[in-house]
């Protein structure tokens, strides 16, 4: 028989056997009884709404989108896809203005790095987080992450002359963190690289990845953006440069959730998109570039996979990365959700839900007595921080602390 | 077309006499816990069979006053009426070959949208014409349609596209026509419920092993009960066939005889809705060529092949048949090769000689309607037969007012188009509106409740126990699950899957059925029955898997065996099994 | 990156086998597409519980050299299968699990509709005793969960009572449990058991020791102690009794600490497990395979001297079926089937189904071959070895332990003192 070869489905929604091992690692579950699970919600509501939309239910709105479901799938079922296909194809509803601003990551930030250190100061005062949380809907306990009074770009424009005389080089997906909020990622990213050889560029013209506008289904813009990206990143690759970025969910977004969830077809090239430590590792491992350390650095870290980088399945190369560091003591954790899923946590009706879900993660950090966590994403870094008062960095930024630079260069003939 | 009326002999005060001396309520509940009737044992009309027809027969005679006992040797809708393709026919497949049927179905079709709301789907239809059949036959379809009253329209196949994406995109024409799904489980579920509701009793598991008789007058039944094997004896005044095609031994064991030819029809279901709207190949009736969306999933088929009378009870689905249904299948819509398979079933068309042929080769197409009396000078005994699913209302009628005819009643009109049947009373416009504002927060259960029960649903008990999933594939709650216990005649997890879709689904019992099974367990206060009915259950889901076993069917199926042989035992319980649970 | 071994699969085989190469000095990774058949395991692991009729072995290792030359144990050798069979305790000892049994006679533990079987090792919370009666449990009581579907009270008390023992029925809860069945899909056993620590622990040791204050022995849900076992010896500390839990339907409690005990020691000791990754190609190197593409980790990334393919049956996807063959998907090596498709299966579920005795064709050292050649170098353990029926005979994990240990032993002999 030539055919019934293969189940083909959405999201392979029918390779679902119904073991329900999905739902013993659904954080959401665990903790918010309103929420059906990763099944129900799933393969198991795919079935009703495929007889009829009316059988979407608004409840799959608690998916924070996590895919740790997915992770656990041993038939390979893409159950976090199915809900979220679900919530932008079923839900007709309008999102909130509240939703719309937290989304909204390129233009708050356009906005506010303007006016930085009033909006920071706004930010902090109790009367405007209650007006936050009781008008908006975003939870009084959250900070806004600070934002930058020059943006990453800017000072890369400043420094781009430095980045031409490299025989190697790779193209930033900076992120809008790195470039509204943090722009010192940015710039540790552009030493360590600078350091074993490779110069930085910006991509022509970059966006917001979209995972906030896919969470919050502004869908149409989140695609318009999708394909801006996709566009830049197709010239930066077309002039032999890969494409890197040092946030695990800017780079799973545009690797899978773009073809996945907005239907922007990459595949010309998702392989040639990586995260920063992906890119080193490789290179070190094929011995391509040698990293020198500080003598005398010492620090004991542990690495918190987040959900998107537990998903791209590279949390391997973090935790490889941070223990070629001589002076690195690692303590290893499990890998767990920390709850913010981006700008879940900051509403005021997940709040609760985003900490419980949290708790684990946290208690374990507590245990593991470290001086510093190391996670690749900067959602997970503010909910860690926020929860646990540790101090959070990117294995990038890490690097950059261990890394003798001169020393560096010189194993590596930069000059 | 066969309607005998034959001579009325029964004398009418009888019928009065025949009065019951107990209340329906008490009986009813009765009957819940024990499916059992209390003596005096006495009806105007016994009727043997619960498909749709028996059902069907049963409400009319009880809402025309009749004092009414339906039974049956196994369960509601075991026979063919679970067994076809839930096809809510507009009439248009009948339309070319046969005219008369297709008149009589676009006029049932429109009855049971209205009185049968909660069990049809209004999907509509298509026929469509592929490159390598002629669309000469879509010019004859058309105008025998419209001779018939189905309206069809021919329509751009572009357009067909936008309708239904599943349709095979080279088809060359494309007609709509008024097709639609009907869910037979319920139909004739709430057939039985109108009946019991009008004063009739039902039995389930009850076979009629034999006639009382006095001279050339049938004037009861003898009942074996499948459970106990005890034996009952019940008088009536008339007995009706409805048997469907195990109906000829019904006749023989009366003295006379029938010739049915058994034709079985294989039929494939998908794990998942391919279409939405009913399609047809547009060609002259021939294999694998409906592909019906019915409730969560999809059918298509049939086959058609004679098989000899005494393999009616042994229906098992050969590596041809599956073959010959995804070949055609995939043409009419080209997902079906590679879309997961759930399982396999077949079912058998009763079809009869026509009386008029001597050889017995000439079948009829339409609704038999014997009175044995006039053929073969048996008094009381009225057989209901041929027809299709699309008729049983009028099949019903027929048998009804030959019943009355017989019994000299006069004056009791058959109302079975008008009256909706429970679940589908219509609802209040307030109801309708509040509903439409909520329902993106309501359950799935809740919704789904709603569509197999209609408004019945409302007596489903709600609390966070009740609200708990049984079967999570078809959202069944621990609430539905005693909803039809107490009140849909259960006794055994198959019926519980005909009465709620209980293990209909992807899993095809994996997770549901010990649930459900140590709730029946606990309700019937059996547990070592609800064990033995478990692993019949088990097996009879594997049963329409074996066929299709491959990809992740198979995966189930190991799944499945995993838990319940490997983990529990189960496998302790599959001989010695008790009684026919069908 | 490059390894010494590689193992596809990360479940009981690829674990155990993991464990042992990373013991003994070899840097190893799993690569596993999801969580694996472990999460459906009882609690209780069987070497041999039943011969090939179904009928009960008392004495396992005497039936072992019975078995016919395809058996996974007879390629092994009836002698090896016994020492590894006596060194599986220890191994899951270290990795944390604690279990009770071993490999001379077999004990019976209690299903979870009320059924003894034989098994070989159980984990000590279940419900294990030496008669398929329960005699020394002494006064027994079940309880129940209100509103938690997957423990059938009902079915165990009745089978109890048939096999000797009469024991109430109870049915408790508590506020933690109450709010949980607010959920109507998600009261589930793993769910409960995330729950049950701390306070909320407490109160259900009260609630048992309210509902059973004369019992002895309380018959629970295994609904405690996801993580670990502590949560167990807490509630019978609190309730001064005998607790033993009942593995559910379908996930089990006891099966997921097992998954995760044996994986957390594979990590803490140096091992490398990569969730949620499949396996997309391999690279031959003459009859070697040299290197192999993940979906996630792209082309060529792994490299390995030696391979193991523990991937399972066709639950795990380690074999495949399609309508007209029987295939094995990472590799495509040979396989091992009877007759015709309608052949392989059966029409009564519960009769022996040839198609579980399918498997990849492996040479007298468990290595794989393709097209009839030997990949020196590639490895089959577990249940993707065919050979027996590991359901009827419930051998399901003895075989995936003892293969696995037999291949450790292959690519790195266990070293002396």
């Amino acid at each position: 028989m030539e055919y019934q070869v293969k189940n083909i489905s959405a999201n392979d929604f029918e390779q679902c056997i119904k073991c329900t091992i999905c739902t013993v690692y659904c954080p959401v579950a665990a903790v918010n009884t309103a929420y059906p699970g990763p099944k129900q919600a799933g393969p198991d509501g795919e079935r009703y709404r495929l007889k009829n939309p009316d059988f979407y239910n608004n409840a799959l709105k608690y998916c924070l989108n996590c895919k740790r479901c997915e992770v656990s799938c041993p038939n390979n079922v893409r159950i976090g896809d199915i809900i979220q296909t679900a919530r932008i194809r079923y839900d007709k509803s309008s999102p909130k203005l509240r939703d719309r601003l937290l989304a909204s990551t390129d233009f708050m930030g356009s906005c506010a790095t303007k006016m930085a250190p009033v909006v920071n100061l706004m930010l902090g005062l109790a009367p405007v987080k209650a007006t936050m949380h009781g008008v908006l809907g975003i939870d009084k306990h959250r900070t806004f992450p600070k934002y930058s009074g020059k943006t990453f770009e800017k000072w890369m424009r400043t420094k781009a002359p430095d980045q031409s005389g490299f025989k190697n080089n790779v193209a930033y997906f900076h992120g809008c963190y790195v470039n509204y909020n943090y722009p010192q990622l940015g710039k540790d990213l552009v030493t360590v690289l600078n350091a074993v050889g490779y110069g930085v560029h910006l991509l022509e013209k970059e966006r917001c990845c979209g995972v906030a506008k896919i969470s919050n289904r502004l869908i149409d813009s989140a695609k318009a953006d999708a394909e801006l990206n996709i566009a830049s990143i197709r010239k930066a690759v077309n002039q032999g440069m890969p494409v890197i970025g040092a946030s695990s969910t800017c780079i799973f977004t545009m690797r899978d959730e773009y073809p996945h969830l907005l239907g922007v077809d990459n595949a010309d090239v998702r392989d040639s998109i990586s995260l920063a430590t992906v890119f080193l590792y490789n290179l070190i491992d094929s011995g391509k570039i040698k990293l020198a350390f500080k003598p005398g650095f010492h620090t004991r870290v542990t690495y918190h996979t987040p959900c998107h980088m537990q998903k791209l399945g590279w949390g391997i190369y973090s935790s490889s990365l941070i223990r070629m560091i001589p002076g690195v003591e690692f303590e290893p954790i499990d890998s767990l959700c920390c709850g913010i899923a981006g700008t879940y946590g900051f509403k005021k009706e997940n709040y609760p839900y985003s900490q419980a879900i949290g708790k684990e993660l946290f208690d374990q950090i507590a245990r593991a007595g470290v001086d510093y966590v190391v996670t690749d994403c900067e959602t997970c870094k503010w909910q860690i921080e926020m929860s646990t008062g540790m101090r959070v960095l990117n294995p990038i930024s890490l690097l950059a602390m261990a890394l003798d630079v001169e020393a560096t260069k010189k194993l590596n003939n930069v000059h | 077309m066969l309607r005998n009326s034959g001579g009325i002999k029964t004398k009418a005060n009888r019928i009065r006499g025949s009065r019951l001396g107990i209340s329906c309520n008490e009986l009813k509940d009765h009957f819940v816990m024990t499916n059992s009737i209390k003596p005096p044992k006495r009806y105007d009309v016994v009727i043997i069979g619960a498909g749709a027809t028996g059902a069907g027969t049963a409400r009319d005679c009880a809402m025309r006053g009749l004092k009414v006992l339906l039974v049956e040797r196994l369960d509601f809708t075991a026979g063919a009426t679970g067994r076809n393709h839930g096809l809510l026919h507009s009439g248009a497949r009948y339309a070319v070959t046969d005219g008369e049927s297709a008149t009589e179905c676009i006029k049932e079709n429109m009855t049971l949208r209205r009185i049968a709301a909660h069990c049809v789907e209004e999907t509509g239809g298509l026929f469509v014409t592929l490159p390598e059949d002629s669309l000469e036959y879509q010019k004859t379809f058309v105008e025998s349609c419209q001779r018939a009253g189905i309206n069809a329209e021919v329509i751009d196949p572009a357009e067909a596209l936008r309708m239904e994406p599943a349709v095979n995109p080279d088809i060359i024409g494309a007609v709509k026509v008024p097709d639609g799904a009907v869910d037979p489980f319920r139909l004739t579920t709430a057939n039985a419920l109108a009946a019991r509701q009008n004063g009739a009793d039902i039995l389930t598991y009850h076979e009629v092993v034999d006639f009382i008789r006095s001279g050339n007058r049938i004037c009861g039944v003898v009942l074996r009960d499948h459970h106990t094997g005890e034996l009952t004896r019940v008088e009536c005044d008339i007995v009706v066939n409805a048997a469907g095609i195990w109906g000829q031994r019904i006749v023989e064991m009366a003295g006379a005889k029938i010739n049915m030819f058994p034709a079985k029809g294989a039929l494939l279901i998908f794990g998942h809705r391919v279409n939405n709207v009913v399609i047809n190949r547009c060609r002259k009736p021939a294999d694998a060529d409906i592909l019906v969306p019915g409730d969560t999933i999809s059918l298509i088929g049939t086959t058609s092949s004679r098989i000899p009378y005494d393999q009616i009870d042994n229906m098992t689905v050969t590596p041809e048949e599956v073959d010959v249904l995804l070949r055609e299948g995939i043409k009419i819509a080209p997902a079906l090769a590679y879309t997961r398979i759930l399982r396999a079933y077949a079912g058998v068309r009763p079809l009869i000689a026509s009386d008029d042929d001597p050889s017995g080769r000439s079948i009829s197409r339409g609704i038999v309607c014997l009175d044995h009396a006039v053929r073969d000078g048996i008094e009381g005994f009225v057989t209901i037969s041929g027809g299709k699913l699309m008729t049983y209302r009028l099949m019903a009628e027929w048998a009804a007012d030959m019943v009355c005819k017989k019994l000299g009643i006069e004056g009791k009109k058959c109302q079975t188009a008008e009256i909706p049947l429970p679940g589908s009373e219509s609802k209040e416009e307030g109801d309708a509106h509040s509903r439409k504002h909520h329902i993106i927060d309501m359950s799935t259960d809740q919704k789904a409740a709603e569509g197999r029960h209609g408004t019945l649903s409302s007596e489903i008990a709600t609390s966070d126990v009740d609200d708990a999933l049984v079967c999570e594939c078809e959202a069944v709650s621990v609430g539905e699950v005693n909803f039809a216990i107490d009140k849909l005649h259960v006794n055994n997890l198959i019926n519980l899957r005909r009465r709620t879709r209980m293990g209909m689904g992807t899993c095809q019992g994996g997770l549901c059925a010990c649930r459900a099974a140590s709730i029946l367990g606990d309700r019937l206060n059996c547990q070592q029955k609800a064990l033995y009915d478990l692993a019949s259950f088990v097996n009879e889901r594997w049963k329409g898997m074996k066929p299709v076993a491959w990809g992740q069917t198979l995966v189930e199926a190991q799944f499945t065996s995993w838990l319940y042989e490997g983990m529990c035992g189960l496998d302790r319980y599959q001989h010695n099994e008790q009684g026919n649970n069908q | 990156m490059k390894y010494d071994t590689i193992i596809i699969g990360g479940g009981l085989a690829g674990l155990v086998s993991g464990i042992l190469l990373q013991e003994r000095g070899q840097r190893t990774a799993i690569i596993s597409t999801g969580q694996g058949a472990l999460h459906f395991s009882s609690g209780s692991l069987g070497l041999l519980a039943c011969d090939a009729t179904g009928k009960p072995v008392e004495k396992p290792l005497e039936h072992i050299s019975t078995l016919g030359a395809s058996h996974p144990y007879s390629k092994v050798g009836a002698e090896k299968t016994a020492i590894h069979a006596r060194n599986a305790k220890a191994l899951l000892e270290r990795a944390g699990v604690s279990v009770v049994g071993n490999e001379a006679s077999n004990h019976y533990y209690l299903t979870p509709i009320g059924l003894f079987k034989p098994a070989w090792l159980s984990t000590v919370d279940s419900a294990v005793s030496l008669t398929p009666d329960g005699a020394k449990w002494g006064k027994t009581a079940i309880a129940g969960i209100k509103g938690f579907l997957d423990f059938y009270p009902g079915f165990v008390a009745d089978n109890l009572a048939r096999a000797g023992l009469k024991c109430d029925v109870v049915e408790i809860t508590t506020p933690e449990l109450e709010h949980m069945r607010k959920n109507s899909t998600e009261m589930r056993a793993p769910g409960i058991a995330r729950i049950m620590h701390g306070d909320a622990l407490v109160r259900f040791a009260k609630a048992i020791s309210d509902a059973a204050p004369a019992a002895e022995t309380v018959i629970i849900p295994a609904v405690v102690g996801v993580d670990g076992q502590e949560a167990v010896n807490e509630l019978r500390r609190i309730t001064g009794k005998k607790i033993i839990c009942l593995s559910t339907h379908p996930i089990s409690v006891q099966g997921v600490r097992m998954q995760l005990a044996l994986r957390r020691y594979y990590e803490k000791i140096g091992g490398t497990y990569l969730l949620g990754d499949n396996v997309t190609a391999g690279y031959m190197e003459g009859d070697r395979l040299v290197a192999i593409d993940t979906a996630n980790l792209g082309h060529g990334s792994l490299k390995a001297d030696n391979f193991i393919l523990a991937t399972g049956s066709f639950f795990s996807r380690g074999l495949v079926a399609e309508p007209d063959r029987i295939f094995e998907p990472v590799f495509g090596v040979d396989v091992v089937t009877e007759g015709k498709p309608h052949d392989w299966y059966k029409d009564n579920l519960f009769e022996a189904q040839p198609f579980v005795e399918f498997g990849v064709k492996t040479d007298a050292g468990f290595r794989v071959s393709k097209d009839g050649k030997t990949i020196s170098n590639l490895y089959a353990v577990g249940s993707i070895l065919g050979g027996c029926n590991s359901l009827k005979e419930g051998s399901g994990a003895g075989v995936a332990i003892v293969t696995a240990m037999e291949v450790a032993g292959l690519l790195a002999p266990e070293k002396k003192g």
